[in-house]
């Protein structure tokens, strides 16, 4: 007869590997906060007392700092996934694969531009 | 001259005799070109002859003398005392590989990766035409052909990817690194015509969605195979293959109206 153990619930603070496994996905947790919050921002645009009452929710210091985590949180979970990314989809040209840094650099030029496009539109459009 | 010694600590286990798995010192001399392998030889050669394991080409070739060293999958002829902690108080901890039962002593039962392995059909399937009619050129590979599935190929079925994965010790029917990446690589080959006939387990439950990239089997991979990156991109080819037959499915409910 053989032996047989089960994994146990605490499987993932055996190993520095999969506590920062366990620390990207629960990078949702904030994420989903946020995610609610602007939820709840559509909803208050039904009416002008709701919508200030949502606007001073979101400007209490508690909550600018969850919103401020989930910044964090979503900037590492991109940093795990664009280092993942040119494993999962390595991209040939010809005989030769792209090396990985290229489109992990790739990646974050596009979040750069990205962002400057979005504050550009946020700011009013001025150059 | 003064030999060096190091305190392991291995896991004994005799279905007969044990409820369950215990560990056993032992204290073993050591230099610089000690393998966890040759501490294991020299237990059973000088301490004790009934210690069990695995072993053959002691040169990282034939995958079967995979243990746990200190919680870590590792291939025991390619791991080294050296790499590890000096004190005598710490011993060395090898046990068998984790997530599979354990038959005796470091011997565990590698059926469940066996089934899966086989059940992923990792052989060129031909499209039933008769090779030996073919002209040689038929089965002729470029280097840039080979260069695609080549590194997936290097895998010596050693389950140390399989050791490391939480989801399999989670649900065994999970097909699993090392298979997926064999499968995956008989579907990049340009001889084989045999996708069609592996998508099936792969878009499965247990296939390739099983996998959360937790990554950790191809940290513990000893010949470089990234079976983590072989499976994730099974779930673009999972993606793409389910999207075609939902697509051949409407196509065929529109004949059938
Ligand atoms: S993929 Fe690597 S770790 Fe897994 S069985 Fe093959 S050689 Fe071993
Ligand atoms: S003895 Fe063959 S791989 Fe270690």
């Amino acid at each position: 007869m053989s032996y047989k153990t089960s994994l146990s619930g605490s499987w993932w603070r055996k190993h520095r590997f999969f506590k920062l496994y366990m620390l990207r996905e629960a990078t949702v947790l904030p994420l989903a906060f946020l995610l609610c919050s602007l939820l709840a921002g559509v909803f208050s645009l039904q009416d002008a007392e709701r919508f200030a009452q949502w606007q001073s929710f979101m400007g209490n210091p508690l909550i600018v700092a969850v919103h401020l985590i989930a910044l964090l949180a979503s900037l590492y979970h991109a940093f795990t996934f664009f280092q993942l990314f040119p494993r999962v989809m390595p991209i040939r040209l010809g005989d030769k694969t792209l090396p990985a840094q290229w489109l992990v650099a790739a990646q974050w030029l596009a979040v750069v531009v990205i962002i400057a496009i979005v504050l550009w539109v946020v700011s009013g459009g001025e150059p | 001259m003064n030999v060096q010694t190091r305190a392991i600590e291995v896991t004994r286990y005799s279905p007969e005799r044990d409820k369950e798995p215990y560990l056993q010192r032992y204290d073993v001399p050591f230099d610089e070109s000690t393998s966890i392998l040759d501490a294991l030889n020299y237990i059973k050669e000088h301490i004790d002859a009934t210690l069990s394991y695995r072993w053959s080409c002691r040169m990282a070739i034939c995958g079967s003398c995979g243990v746990m060293v200190n919680g870590i999958p590792k291939l025991g002829c390619k791991d080294f005392l050296r790499l590890y902690d000096h004190t005598p108080e710490t011993p060395i901890r090898i046990e068998p590989l984790a997530h599979f039962s354990v038959e005796r002593d470091l011997i565990v039962n590698m059926d469940e990766f066996l089934t899966h392995l086989e059940a992923v059909k990792p052989y060129i399937i031909g499209d039933n035409v008769d090779t030996a009619s073919l002209p040689a050129e038929a089965s002729l590979q470029s280097p840039a052909q080979l260069s695609r599935y080549q590194q997936f190929a290097n895998c010596i079925n050693c389950g140390l990817c399989y050791a490391a994965c939480p989801q399999f010790g989670l649900n065994p029917e999970f097909v699993g690194p090392g298979a997926i990446a064999l499968a995956h690589r008989y579907n990049l080959d340009s001889r084989d015509h045999g996708k069609t006939e592996r998508m099936p387990l792969l878009n499965s439950k247990n296939g390739v969605w099983s996998c959360t990239f937790v990554g950790f089997c191809s940290d513990v991979c000893p010949k470089g195979v990234d079976p983590a990156a072989a499976v994730n991109q099974g779930k673009v080819d999972s993606a793409k293959s389910m999207l075609i037959q939902l697509f051949k499915g409407s196509q065929l409910q529109g004949e059938h109206q």
